[in-house]
């Protein structure tokens, strides 16, 4: 009973507060200063020009002697409405998305299976990554799943990883991936650079790529649909992801990185958001390339992580015109195929 | 592989799935434990012995001193 | 049981700054860090006001909510403390706190955030009371000593009540009509008016 009248004293203080406040609140911040020392001549004791100004945590004539970022607002209101954003829908919904990304990509696997390459391999080997190219897909891919792990711990981790871990081994993971989040982060980014000047000339759009994007790869249908040295979907993992994403992801993780000079909160809790968001779809996104890149189309694996050479008959299937480049012929001949051959052959969708 | 794969996501994705929604801070003092923190209550220690009393009337005595209209007046 | 509350009172602050000397004393807080301040608003014209300011132990506590490893624990008296040693760093806490509480200090390259600090209402932290493992990370346990915090004790005009939230109530409402006017209570609507969460233990009296 006792609280119930503290409580209600409580609120009919804020009533008066708020009936004191409501009157004056259109007038500007400016100049409340002034209008707080006539207050005071008029009106001893009454504040309103003075709390408003606390409310909205801008007068410029707030000061205190603890040296700090902010340390001179005394209520930030958009702390509040950060949690609500960043524990409701950026978790609820970035765990479905992923959740669905994963359902999606599994359903595909149970549908049609990995792609193979149709017909007989020729043992002929033609070169399609150089040494470089590899290092710098692998010193990104691996950054990149750094990142993406130890990310997931610190927005999700609290969900599912510390009811089965317990507080102390849950920290300890959270503290790993704190750290490595922290220093992979600027190697991710440098290296994701390095991999965007190198691989930059083979992802430029050609008119061919609206054709594959319109049939869908094939991926659907089964149809063969030529390429490049990428096809569209790879494209658009490399400008989408690689580029936008990146850029996004980095620099909102960069302004969290260095709280050193003096950004406030604010800018803090925008990045968060930002970050987060950009994050889950990278994500969600990547999976798709993972899998094609892994289980999802048969020798594209071995290319990038052995010798980087493929055989004829692969770079035949999943990239002709390219193929045909190297072979020296000028036109494809992919759209002239037999019609029995274009049955039995299955576009690659590599993402 | 296939079945690995299988395997792999039927366990990741409860867990994953598990990640919907803000996290319930609810829970409460049990066996020297604030929400599976370890720390016991104020009156637990060789000062109070568990007389938790004692330790109530002690911060009351303190609460009210604060009070300097009854300190200058009542005592 | 009791619900720890702080009460600032413009009417009467001074700004000497003495909460925030005696919290320093109290726990022997390192340097940089600030778990109590004073700011002062329109300084220099008549009519200026003070408030003191730390760790209101909220209702519903968004450092709580949005900590990654959940570090935070809410005492029976409704006191919000933490665990260092669960503490990750991130400064999640920092962003979510209305009244810029958490404290972290700079130990490292690229501006990295130690052990969050903050207010403890005096009641140190998971450790075991008046241990010398408490006092380096949390100070001083001066609830389990039966006391109430330091700032708010020492306070020369009594501008800063912490204690029991009805007691120290009744106490500013009796200042009120004594005075007649200045009856705000500065951040209690933020800091206490949402429900409590985690909700007090049942059986406790309210």
């Amino acid at each position: 009973m006792h609280g119930n009248l503290a409580l209600r004293w409580v609120a009919w203080l804020s009533i008066a507060l708020v009936a004191m406040l409501l009157p004056r609140f259109a007038l500007a911040a400016e100049g409340s200063a002034q209008q707080q020392a006539e207050r005071q001549i008029v009106q001893p004791l009454n504040n309103a020009p003075l709390w408003r100004d606390v409310r909205k945590g801008e007068n410029p004539y707030q000061t205190t002697q603890v040296r700090g970022i902010e340390t001179n607002v005394l209520v930030q209101t958009e702390g509040q409405i950060w949690r609500e954003i960043r524990n409701g829908p950026v978790t609820v919904y970035g765990g479905y998305l992923l959740v669905l990304a994963a359902l999606a990509i599994l359903g595909y696997y149970l549908w049609k299976g990995p792609i193979k390459v149709h017909g007989q391999l020729t043992g002929r080997k033609i070169r399609r990554l150089s040494p470089w190219d590899r290092t710098i897909h692998w010193t990104v891919g691996i950054s990149w799943l750094i990142m993406a792990l130890s990310g997931l711990v610190m927005l999700f981790g609290k969900y599912f990883a510390l009811p089965v871990l317990g507080y102390t081994l849950f920290s300890w993971l959270a503290i790993l991936s704190k750290n490595l989040h922290n220093f992979v982060g600027p190697v991710f980014l440098i290296a994701a650079a390095l991999m965007f000047i190198t691989y930059l000339a083979r992802n430029m759009p050609a008119a061919h790529d609206i054709r594959w994007l319109l049939k869908g790869g094939g991926m659907l249908t089964g149809e063969h649909v030529p390429s490049g040295f990428f096809n569209a979907g790879e494209k658009v993992v490399f400008w989408l992801g690689l580029f936008l994403f990146t850029i996004v992801v980095g620099a909102s993780g960069l302004v969290q990185l260095f709280p050193n000079f003096d950004q406030g909160r604010v800018v803090m809790q925008y990045s968060n958001v930002i970050h987060a968001v950009t994050a889950v779809v990278y994500i969600a996104m990547m999976l798709g390339h993972i899998y094609l890149g892994t289980v999802g189309v048969e020798g594209a694996y071995d290319a990038m992580r052995y010798d980087g050479m493929v055989d004829e008959a692969w770079a035949k299937e999943h990239h002709e015109y390219w193929y045909n480049e190297v072979k020296g012929q000028s036109t494809a001949a992919g759209g002239a195929a037999s019609p029995a051959r274009a049955a039995a052959m299955k576009e690659g969708w590599k993402l | 592989m296939r079945r690995i794969l299988v395997v792999a996501m039927a366990v990741v994705l409860p867990l994953v799935a598990g990640g919907c929604g803000e996290k319930p801070t609810v829970t409460v003092y049990k066996q020297g434990k604030y929400q599976g923190k370890p720390d016991t209550q104020p009156w637990d220690n060789e000062r109070f012995k568990g007389d938790k009393v004692a330790w109530e009337k002690a911060v009351k005595a303190r609460n009210l001193g604060q009070n300097e209209y009854e300190r200058v007046i009542a005592h | 049981m009791a619900r720890m509350k702080f009460l600032a009172d413009a009417e009467r602050c001074i700004e000497c700054n003495g909460c925030v000397t005696a919290c320093k004393q109290e726990h022997e807080i390192p340097w940089g860090v600030n778990r109590r301040r004073v700011v002062t608003l329109n300084d220099g014209t008549p009519g200026e006001k003070s408030i003191s300011v730390a760790c209101m132990h909220c209702s519903d506590a968004p450092c709580m909510a949005v900590c990654p490893v959940d570090v935070f624990y809410k005492t029976s008296e409704g006191i919000v403390l933490h665990d260092k040693d669960l503490c990750i760093g991130c400064g999640y806490c920092f962003y979510a706190c209305p009244f810029g509480a958490p404290q972290f200090p700079q130990d490292g390259a690229f501006g990295l955030r130690g052990k969050m600090d903050k207010c403890t209402f005096c009641a140190g932290g998971p450790e075991p009371d008046f241990s010398d493992a408490e006092f380096k990370k949390y100070g001083r346990n001066r609830i389990a000593e039966g006391k109430l915090p330091a700032c708010a004790e020492m306070c020369s005009t009594k501008a800063l009540l912490g204690g029991d939230g009805d007691v120290i109530a009744d106490i500013y409402r009796r200042r009120v009509t004594t005075r007649g006017k200045g009856s705000e209570v500065w951040g209690w609507g933020t800091a206490y008016g949402r429900p409590e969460k985690p909700p007090a233990q049942p059986g406790a009296k309210s």
